[in-house]
């Protein structure tokens, strides 16, 4: 086989790193407003589940339930996103950080649609699916020189991909527009912005609404990549994990939380060697960036410094 | 513009560089090689435990099953184990991540765990999709050995365990109402109580109320206050220990004094050392009593002593016996071909491990009796 060197293993943890790219960018987005929400693991699991039950039960085909669990999960985000707004601060983190629990404890006790703290078990994984798919077509995998279960994690890893890119693209030529300009002007001073003429309710809730609809799609994807899902996934560690993301790279810019994302899910992974020591290590990492860097791994400077001198060593070639 | 393309390249640079730190590493890894004419079969296993945050007491009673029984079988010779130890630090991702670690760059013959039935529901299907045996030593939900032919278990269910204790409660006590109890957001708590249920109704029990709790939850006293006024003849609770113990304290105080009925999970020395007295007139069904009157009980508990300094509990129980049954396996094939090893494995039967006589049904799932324990003047005893 040409391709043996593509291990399953390194595709499932970089598809994981990309799910939480997707998370740590959805905390960025309300953040860029000067708001903290902790209510996107509540809304990865409205994305979750909602696509989990459509798919699972109904045959609806998983792109269908990915986009529908998403959309559930923003306009649930403008449901909440309209009275919690009127909380600031650590206000509003505690609110939303309870909405989280709440969705949870739903999921936990509708156990006709949910099936409690059992779970969704067997939901159609998009590799596999895809697979199957096309065999039926009559393509297979070994045709391309690749075994099954390569293929499959290497379908995974680049719809996560594409996924993750599309939606960091977006979201950094969103940072240049009006929207973007607006979600600046207010995270500086919303008095000011509403002085100057920002309809700051509207767009506090757009990105209240932008965040949950990030979540739930992350939460969507997460569901057809692990093919099961229970309550124990969307708990407040869930939160924390996100939240963690956008302190440890940096919540100033959309390629802080990014980064975290990235770096925060290849630190355990990477460690394994050390097994039971692992995580004190991430810890100890935690606590050392809160002395020395708490901004964050990554700052605009640094990434005027680092464009710059891309920008420059292009211009010079 | 050309900046944030910039910017965006990298990150995805960052992401990519992943998938080939360490191709080159894994394609010169030499797997086992298989020595099938040759009299001692060396076989790689991998094992997916939690090492690491909330549950690794588990994870640690369970690998130093895994480490007793390996040495003990490499010590005989006829088969050579070498065990892989992932951490899986009790979440599905990392369950995933370990088994596709342990299946495609360590090419293990098969893999023990992991620790809990929500992790086995993730890394299950890959290692079946996979064509690995992946065998769960702790696993007690419903629904695990059914994912697929290469998925096995050799914990108790929930669902022999809790007609036993039932069954014989409901016997010797000649119970006719009761009242049930149980944690609605625990996979195993809830399967435990779904068999409960069914349980009651087949034997024709009149159920009086159902109550929940929650993991962690502290105060009982809405649900027992509720209970004591219905006069029960027996509470049926489906807990975990860390929970039950103390809503059998607090029942006691309040003067809920009939029988309670638990699962597998109460099965466990806390409960009386947190309830004390209050834990009198438990009955619990387990696979597992260390104080059984069998030499090769008997022998496991001193030499699990003498290496651990504390008393084996069911988990290293059951982690010792899978071992064995792994190695037993292994010794049928005479390979370690994973192919060949599922199905010696799934035509293991009467084997006589520390749990008792164990077989393999059609589905791969557990055949046992378990026993019927409940706690008299401080301790566990067989319940007749």
């Amino acid at each position: 086989m040409p391709f043996d060197w593509l291990n399953p293993y390194h595709l499932q943890v970089a598809s994981f790193i990309f799910i939480n790219i997707l998370l740590g960018a959805s905390i960025y987005v309300t953040l860029s407003t000067g708001q903290l929400s902790l209510g996107n693991a509540g809304f990865m699991s409205i994305g979750a589940y909602a696509s989990a039950i459509l798919t699972t039960r109904h045959g609806i085909p998983i792109p269908i339930g990915v986009l529908t669990g998403a959309l559930l999960a923003g306009i649930s985000g403008v449901l909440v996103g309209i009275p919690a707004l009127r909380l600031r601060g650590v206000y509003l983190a505690i609110a939303t950080l309870g909405f989280g629990e709440v969705i949870r404890v739903v999921f936990v006790n509708w156990e006709s649609l949910t099936g409690g703290a059992v779970g969704i078990a067997a939901i159609p994984q998009m590799g596999r699916e895809t697979l199957a798919a096309l065999e039926k077509a009559g393509f297979s995998a070994a045709s391309v020189g690749l075994r099954n279960n390569q293929f499959i994690s290497l379908t995974v890893f680049l719809l996560l991909f594409a996924a993750a890119l599309l939606s960091i693209l977006f979201f950094l030529r969103l940072s240049s527009s009006r929207i973007g300009r607006a979600y600046a002007a207010i995270r500086m001073d919303e008095a000011a912005a509403e002085a100057a003429g920002i309809d700051t309710t509207y767009y506090k809730v757009l990105a209240f609404c932008q965040g949950a609809l990030l979540s739930g799609f992350a939460g969507a994807l997460f569901a057809h990549a692990t093919s099961y899902i229970s309550p124990a996934d969307f708990t407040y560690h869930r939160a924390v994990e996100i939240l963690v993301f956008a302190v440890f790279g940096g919540s100033e810019h959309l390629l802080g939380p990014v980064f975290g994302g990235i770096f925060l899910t290849l630190l355990p992974e990477a460690l394994r060697f050390i097994s039971d020591y692992r995580y004190i290590i991430y810890g100890a990492l935690l606590v050392a960036m809160m002395i020395y860097r708490p901004q964050g791994v990554i700052d605009p400077p640094l990434i005027r410094r680092l464009a710059g001198r891309r920008a420059a060593e292009g211009a010079g070639r | 513009m050309s900046r944030t393309i910039r910017l965006a390249g990298i990150a995805a640079m960052l992401a990519f560089s992943l998938v080939f730190l360490g191709a080159g590493k894994n394609a010169s890894k030499p797997a086992v090689p298989p020595k099938a004419k040759a009299p001692v079969i060396d076989a790689r296993i991998g094992v997916i435990s939690i090492l690491t945050g909330q549950g690794s007491g588990y994870g640690e009673a369970i690998t130093n099953g895994f480490k007793l029984a390996r040495d003990e079988i490499n010590a005989k010779g006829a088969v050579r184990i070498q065990l892989v130890i992932e951490d899986s630090s009790g979440k599905q991702e990392q369950a995933l991540a370990a088994a596709q670690k342990l299946i495609n760059s360590e090419q293990v013959a098969a893999i023990l765990g992991p620790t809990l039935s929500t992790e086995m529901k993730v890394a299950g299907p890959e290692a079946n999709a996979s064509g690995v045996p992946i065998m769960g030593t702790s696993t007690t939900a419903a629904g695990i050995t059914q994912i697929g032919k290469y998925v096995f278990r050799n914990s108790l269910p929930e669902s022999l365990a809790i007609p036993a204790s039932v069954g014989m409660a409901v016997k010797k006590y000649n119970i006719r109402k009761v009242a049930l109890l149980y944690g609605n957001d625990d996979v195993f708590t809830k399967s435990g109580f779904d068999t409960m249920k069914k349980m009651a109704e087949d034997l024709k029990l009149s159920i009086l109320t159902i109550e929940t709790f929650q993991k962690g939850q502290s105060d009982y006293k809405a649900q027992l206050t509720k209970i004591k006024g219905l006069n029960p003849d027996a509470v049926f609770c489906s807990a975990l220990y860390e929970e039950g113990a103390v809503i059998l304290s607090q029942a006691r105080k309040m003067g809920i004094k009939v029988p309670f009925v638990g699962g597998n999970g109460f099965n466990s020395p806390k409960v009386i050392e947190i309830a004390k007295d209050a834990a009198e007139g438990l009955v619990v069904a387990t696979p597992w009593f260390a104080d059984k009157n069998d030499p090769k009980v008997k022998a496991f508990v001193a030499r699990y002593r003498k290496a651990y300094g504390k008393t084996p509990d069911q988990f290293a129980a059951q982690a010792y016996d899978a071992l064995y049954i792994m190695a037993e396996a292994l010794r049928k094939a005479g390979t370690s071909d994973r192919a060949k090893l599922r199905d010696a494995l799934a035509g293991i039967r009467n084997f006589d491990g520390v749990l008792g006589r164990f077989s393999f049904d059609a589905e791969r799932d557990v055949v046992m009796e378990p026993v019927v324990l409940i706690i008299k003047n401080g301790r566990f005893q067989v319940f007749q």
